[in-house]
C-alpha cells in the first residue's frame, strides 16, 4: 500500500482555509457595507464530495514525491548519499513553477 | 457594537491559528513517511531538514489550493468543490494534468463496478 495523504486531513486543511477566508470576508463587508460584499460571502464554497478530496490527496502526494524525486537526481549527480538542502534548493524554482 | 463584533473576529482567528498548528503537525507526520519512502526508493537517505522544507512548502500549497478550488467552484456557481475543480488547479503543468486526470479515471471506474448510481430503472412487477 503506497504512503499517501488522509483524505480527511486534506478536507480538514481545506475546511479550514475557507472558513478564514469566510472571516476575512465578514470582515471586509463590514467595512465596505455593500450588497457586493454579501452576496460573494453566501457564494463561497463550503464542501467537497468525497472524490474532489481524493484527487486532492493525490495532488500533494504528487508534489511530495516530486521534490523527492528531483532533489534526488541533483544528490545523485554529486555522487552523494544524502539528499541534502541544497539540492532541494536546485529543483525549488521549477517545482513550483510546474505546482 | 463595532467594537465587540471585531473581537469576536480576532477570537476566531487566533483559534483558527490553533487549528491549523495542529493539522501541521498531523501534515508533517504523512509527509515525513511519504518523503522516506520515496527517498528510500531512490536508495537515498533525505535530511531532516529537507523533510521540514518540504511539509512546510506542501501545506502552503494546501492553503493555495483550497484557495484556488473554491474560486473556480463559485465561478461556476457551485458550493461544492468536485474532480474537475481540483484537476483544473493542475492546469500550468500537462504531464500533472494527465496524472491527475488518470487518477480520476480510475475513481470513476471504482465507483461504476461498484455500482454507485442513484437512478436504477424501475423493473415491471415492482411496488407501484
Amino acid at each position: 500500500m503506497e504512503n499517501t495523504f488522509d483524505s480527511d486531513l486534506i478536507y480538514s486543511i481545506f475546511k479550514l482555509a475557507w472558513s478564514r477566508k469566510a472571516a476575512e470576508k465578514s470582515e471586509e463587508t463590514e467595512l465596505n457595507e455593500t450588497e457586493v460584499g454579501r452576496t460573494s460571502k453566501k457564494n463561497w464554497p463550503t464542501t467537497a464530495n468525497s472524490n474532489a478530496q481524493k484527487v486532492s490527496s493525490e495532488l500533494l502526494r504528487i508534489f511530495v514525491t516530486e521534490a523527492v524525486q528531483r532533489a534526488a537526481i541533483i544528490t545523485e549527480a554529486e555522487g552523494n548519499h544524502k539528499i541534502e538542502a541544497t539540492h532541494l534548493e536546485r529543483i525549488l524554482p521549477q517545482l513550483l513553477l510546474d505546482f | 457594537m463595532p467594537m465587540e463584533d471585531n473581537e469576536a473576529v480576532y477570537e476566531k482567528l487566533g483559534e483558527t491559528e490553533k487549528r491549523f498548528g495542529l493539522l501541521r503537525d498531523r501534515f508533517r507526520l504523512s509527509v515525513i513517511a511519504i518523503s522516506e519512502a520515496e527517498a528510500k526508493k531512490q536508495g537515498l537517505e533525505i535530511a531532516e531538514s529537507v523533510v521540514a522544507c518540504i511539509s512546510d512548502l506542501a501545506f502552503k500549497f494546501t492553503e493555495v489550493l483550497a484557495n484556488d478550488v473554491g474560486l473556480f467552484a463559485q465561478h461556476a456557481g457551485r458550493k461544492s468543490i468536485n474532480m474537475e475543480d481540483v484537476i483544473l488547479s493542475a492546469h500550468r503543468n500537462e504531464h500533472l494534468l494527465g496524472l491527475l486526470r488518470s487518477f480520476s479515471n480510475d475513481l470513476k471506474g471504482k465507483e461504476q463496478k461498484i455500482g454507485k448510481t442513484r437512478k436504477r430503472p424501475l423493473k415491471e412487477g415492482t411496488l407501484s
